[in-house]
């Protein structure tokens, strides 16, 4: 059945359109919290939030956008929230980070690829939750996410012109912040 | 080209919006620009960092968990339905309102019209029966008809007292 087909049933009360739209994007939803929280229960109970606010806000859907944009957009606006009422937009302390660097270094002589990598990861996450909160947005959507530019511009209504220059000025924002933690050997670059 | 404007480009590239002259361009910067080709190593361990996990999957039971409260919410929906409508009838109410009390308030009414303004709207001369009077034959005749036909309908008329 076509989405703009299960959206209609679902708008009309259809239990089971709304299912066939939430399993189809459950996973998006849920790894976009995820991706904001790094906590997979925290993502878990978000992406609930979510779908249940979707479904509540379906009467107020006109379909001017696709229903994935839609969703979408009201995903980054709850999650923003949720990390204002949480207080993790606060500025991470540069210590703490090189403290769980230092931990991490000693780990790795010990420790398989996998758990190197997630640590990795983690390190990288905790600046951007250092970054304001705009260019973490439109970080996270364009490459943790990897949704198209087209895509971020409808979601966080903006033009494509912002969408380009926030989101190179992130870029360049995070590296600079890692930069210190970014060492290159043989041509290939890992965190130290 | 300098090192910002390569920067540019190189970010445009991971995101496959580089043009083929561009593209070549900045590949013979990089060739000959140590600290680019630095700064390129760098983003790409970074955005591989950032890429990965990207297709993370929800717990389990994640529908079976959803629909019994989407099932409360339902016996709510209904309500919503007639809240909306409800509050869209609200405007369209207050405009009939204001459209209709302006159109009776702005529409002249016949029955308001001073007898001068009646008489020029039937399109008759008002000074008509004025020139009668003044052309009849006794003065107290033509002073009290004047002074009567002055008196416009809606004014009362005193009737002397005894």
């Amino acid at each position: 059945m076509e989405e703009k087909q299960l959206v209609r049933l679902a708008q009309e009360g259809s239990p089971e359109a709304f299912e066939e739209l939430a399993r189809k994007f459950q996973p998006k939803v849920f790894s976009m919290a995820l991706s904001f929280t790094r906590n997979r229960e925290a993502a878990d109970d978000l992406a609930q939030e979510i779908f249940l606010k979707a479904y509540l806000a379906l009467p107020r859907f006109h379909g001017r956008s696709e229903f994935g944009t839609w969703l979408y957009r009201i995903s980054v606006n709850h999650i923003k929230d949720y990390l204002r009422k949480k207080g993790r937009a606060k500025e991470v302390s540069l210590d703490d980070v090189q403290e769980l660097s230092f931990s991490d270094k000693e780990q790795t002589e010990r420790a398989d690829e996998e758990r190197r990598t997630e640590a990795r990861r983690t390190i990288v996450q905790k600046f951007v939750e250092a970054l304001p909160e705009k260019y973490r947005v439109i970080l996270t959507l364009r490459d943790v996410q990897g949704l198209a530019y087209e895509d971020i511009s409808r979601i966080l209504k903006l033009s494509p012109g912002t969408v380009d220059s926030r989101l190179h000025r992130a870029r360049r924002m995070l590296r600079a912040k890692l930069a210190p933690h970014l060492a290159g050997e043989g041509g290939t670059y890992e965190l130290s | 080209m300098s090192c910002r404007k390569a920067e540019k480009w190189l970010l445009m590239s991971f995101d496959g919006r580089l043009e083929a002259r561009a593209a070549g361009l900045l590949e013979k910067h990089l060739a000959a620009c140590p600290s680019c080709r630095k700064a390129e190593a760098e983003y790409r361990s970074m955005l591989a960092l950032l890429r990965h996990g990207r297709d993370a999957e929800p717990l389990p039971r994640f529908w079976e968990r959803l629909a019994p409260r989407l099932r409360e919410e339902t016996e709510i929906v209904p309500l919503l339905f007639w809240e909306r409508w409800s509050l869209r009838a609200i405007p369209v109410f207050l405009t009939l309102v204001v459209l209709i009390g302006g159109f009776l308030f702005l529409t002249p009414q016949a029955g308001e019209l001073s007898q001068s303004a009646a008489l020029l709207f039937e399109d008759r001369d008002p000074l008509q029966e004025t020139h009668a009077l003044l052309e009849s034959g006794k003065p107290e005749t033509r002073t009290m008809a004047l002074m009567f036909a002055s008196l416009d309908e809606k004014t009362p008329l005193r009737r002397p007292t005894p």
